[in-house]
């Protein structure tokens, strides 16, 4: 088992964009756990100066209502990874099993299977979440439901071009000859050993899930109870001439976030494929 | 083991993608009629109004809609206007539905091609460059960058331009697609048209190009490291030769599914830009739609999107076909 983490921590030493990601991301929950403690101020309170520009009282300056950015931006991070990571997981489970389940049993399945995949990658995904989160109410959860239920489909790709790999192999055979179940194989040896390029792409998934919160909040479909950073810049818009500060900041935040789980995954497919790696 | 299936050319191969997207229009159709007609609240009380709502105002309308019927009902009436090319009428503006999005179309339309063709030219231009000067500095920069616009969020790069550009220098105008108060005809109107659309391309531009960048690099990466090309400079080709006659022509293959699938990303960060330049197009009628609870409009617009998405993905989907024959053997 040592022997183990070590080889895994030689591993993520060995690839930059791994080792960056995973320190940027460490950054990042730690902001997000220690939000109070790290915030000047109680994002939701009112301070008297509007639109103050970003000095040692209010780091990234004040909004349109006296808001404290900085504390706003630190807060908004337990928003988007809520979101991000929560969606990226019921995503990444309905992909796994549908794919799991279409390629292992192929045929009939799979012919359907495939095609609803098909069907659903034509869909303008967003303009669906959209939709329903606008008729059906911002909630949180409303939002983190909505993104994972409609973003499974690269995920399920995957993991049926996987499972259609691995039925093949000896050893799911000689299962099969045992008398394992149909459903033991798939759950104790074609999901497991298919999962790591699966969890690569979730962090991926987790990146876009982000990335549609801020699009939703930005147009004003964001859960109005919870600070999160597209709704910072949905204000920050009408304040654009006199405070570049509101939005800047808290976009930053965003790119930053987003990256840092793009990276992870870039570094989890570079050990995947290592013929990636030989090119590079 | 190769296994070429005979029988399947071109022809069958495009009736079951055409099939593919028929289905997939009337699937989206259902999911969205459904969800809208289940959804809480009624639009019927918005249109009448909250300070004094009148009952039979209210009643009278829902008739008129024909929202009192049993949602089925609804939905094979809803249906059968569909065919006759009827979208509805809009519960807001009391006109055609059809009429409301052909008003709006263009201006999207306008938007997305440019930037979309814009994009894979740039793109795929600077990924092949990329890939053929791998591991320079020019390449690392490159890939940095394309990491650091996938992360971008295209609306607050947006934002970011017209801070820059328009608010710190005032070079170009922020919003709408011409100038309102002076009113401009022929080459005039198109250079004003052109210069308001600077920004909204530039930022759809920008946030697309990553795509075609890292596809366009690493397919041609991977062309490099197959056995022929290494079986073709053990002829003694020359390197440039072989670049513009094999490993181009494999690699640029890719770009062209990317293409159409990433137009159903565009047409939605379309949408979001569309706001932030103010841009009178399908993106303001979506949030007003969705704002104003106007039903027929909202499944009138996604119904149009989910066609025009369908459509061009079944001609990419051929031209691909055309262009690469193993894609029929499939």
């Amino acid at each position: 088992m040592i022997e183990n983490s070590q080889q895994m921590l030689k591993a993520i030493n060995s690839i930059k964009e791994l080792k960056v990601g995973i320190i940027l991301l460490m950054i990042l929950i730690g902001i997000a756990v220690f939000a109070p403690l790290i915030a000047t101020h109680d994002p939701y309170v009112l301070n008297d100066e509007m639109i103050a520009k970003p000095s040692s009282k209010y780091i990234f300056g004040t909004d349109g209502l006296g808001r404290d950015v900085f504390s706003m931006v630190v807060y908004g991070s337990r928003t988007s990874l809520k979101i991000g990571i929560i969606a990226a997981a019921i995503s990444s489970v309905i992909g796994t099993l549908i794919g799991g389940v279409a390629g292992y049993m192929g045929g009939k399945v799979d012919k359907v299977i495939s095609e609803i995949i098909n069907m659903f990658l034509m869909l303008p995904t967003f303009f669906l979440i959209l939709i329903v989160v606008a008729i059906y109410g911002s909630s949180l959860s409303n939002i983190i439901i909505v993104i994972g239920l409609t973003s499974w489909t690269g995920t399920a790709r995957l993991m049926r071009a996987q499972a259609i790999s691995l039925r093949e192999r000896t050893f799911i055979k000689s299962a099969k000859t045992i008398g394992e179940s149909e459903m033991g194989i798939l759950f104790k040896h074609i999901i497991p050993n298919g999962i790591f390029p699966i969890i690569a792409d979730s962090t991926m998934s987790v990146s876009s899930a982000i990335l549609s919160e801020a699009g939703l909040s930005f147009i004003g479909l964001g859960d109005p109870n919870v600070v999160s950073w597209g709704q910072i810049i949905a204000h920050g818009k009408g304040y654009l001439t006199r405070g570049w500060w509101i939005c800047t900041f808290s976009g930053l935040a965003i790119v930053f976030t987003v990256i840092s789980f793009y990276l992870i995954g870039e570094g989890m497919n570079h050990i995947l494929s290592p013929k990636l790696n030989k090119i590079k | 083991m190769i296994k070429v299936q005979g029988g399947i050319g071109v022809k069958s191969y495009i009736g079951k993608r055409i099939a593919t997207g028929i289905l997939t229009i009337i699937f989206s159709f259902c999911i969205t009629f459904f969800l809208i007609r289940y959804a809480p609240g009624n639009p019927m009380k918005v249109l009448a109004g909250t300070d004094n709502p009148n009952l039979e105002l209210i009643e009278h309308l829902t008739i008129k809609y024909g929202l009192d019927k049993p949602i089925p009902v609804q939905f094979v009436n809803y249906v059968k206007n569909i065919l006759k090319g009827d979208l509805g009428h809009s519960y807001m503006s009391n006109e055609p539905v059809t009429k409301l999005i052909k008003e709006k179309v263009f201006p999207t339309i306008l938007l997305t091609l440019t930037s979309s063709i814009l994009a894979v030219v740039v793109g795929t231009f600077l990924g092949v460059y990329a890939a053929r000067k791998v591991g320079t500095i020019f390449d690392r920069v490159m890939c940095g960058i394309s990491y650091f616009i996938d992360a971008t969020p295209g609306f607050w790069l947006g934002l970011i331009f017209i801070l820059i550009f328009a608010s710190t220098f005032k070079i170009l105008p922020t919003s709408g697609m011409y100038d309102l108060r002076i009113e401009k005809q022929g080459f005039a109107h198109v250079l004003d048209v052109i210069k308001h659309m600077i920004l909204p391309v530039s930022t759809l531009t920008i946030i697309q190009i990553p795509l075609y960048f890292r596809i366009s690099r690493s397919s041609v990466l991977q062309t490099m490291s197959e056995d022929f090309i290494m079986t073709l400079r053990a002829t003694g080709m020359k390197e440039s030769q072989i670049f513009n006659k094999y490993v181009l022509r494999n690699a640029i293959i890719p770009t062209i599914t990317m293409f159409s699938l990433s137009l159903a990303f565009t047409i939605s960060g379309v949408a979001l830009i569309e706001i932030v330049f103010a841009w009178p197009g399908m993106g303001r009628l979506i949030m007003d739609a969705i704002m104003k609870r106007d039903y027929p409009l909202l499944t009138g617009i996604y119904l149009t999107i989910s066609i025009s998405i369908c459509i061009v993905m079944i001609i990419t989907d051929i031209v691909y076909a055309i262009v690469d024959p193993r894609i029929r053997l499939e």
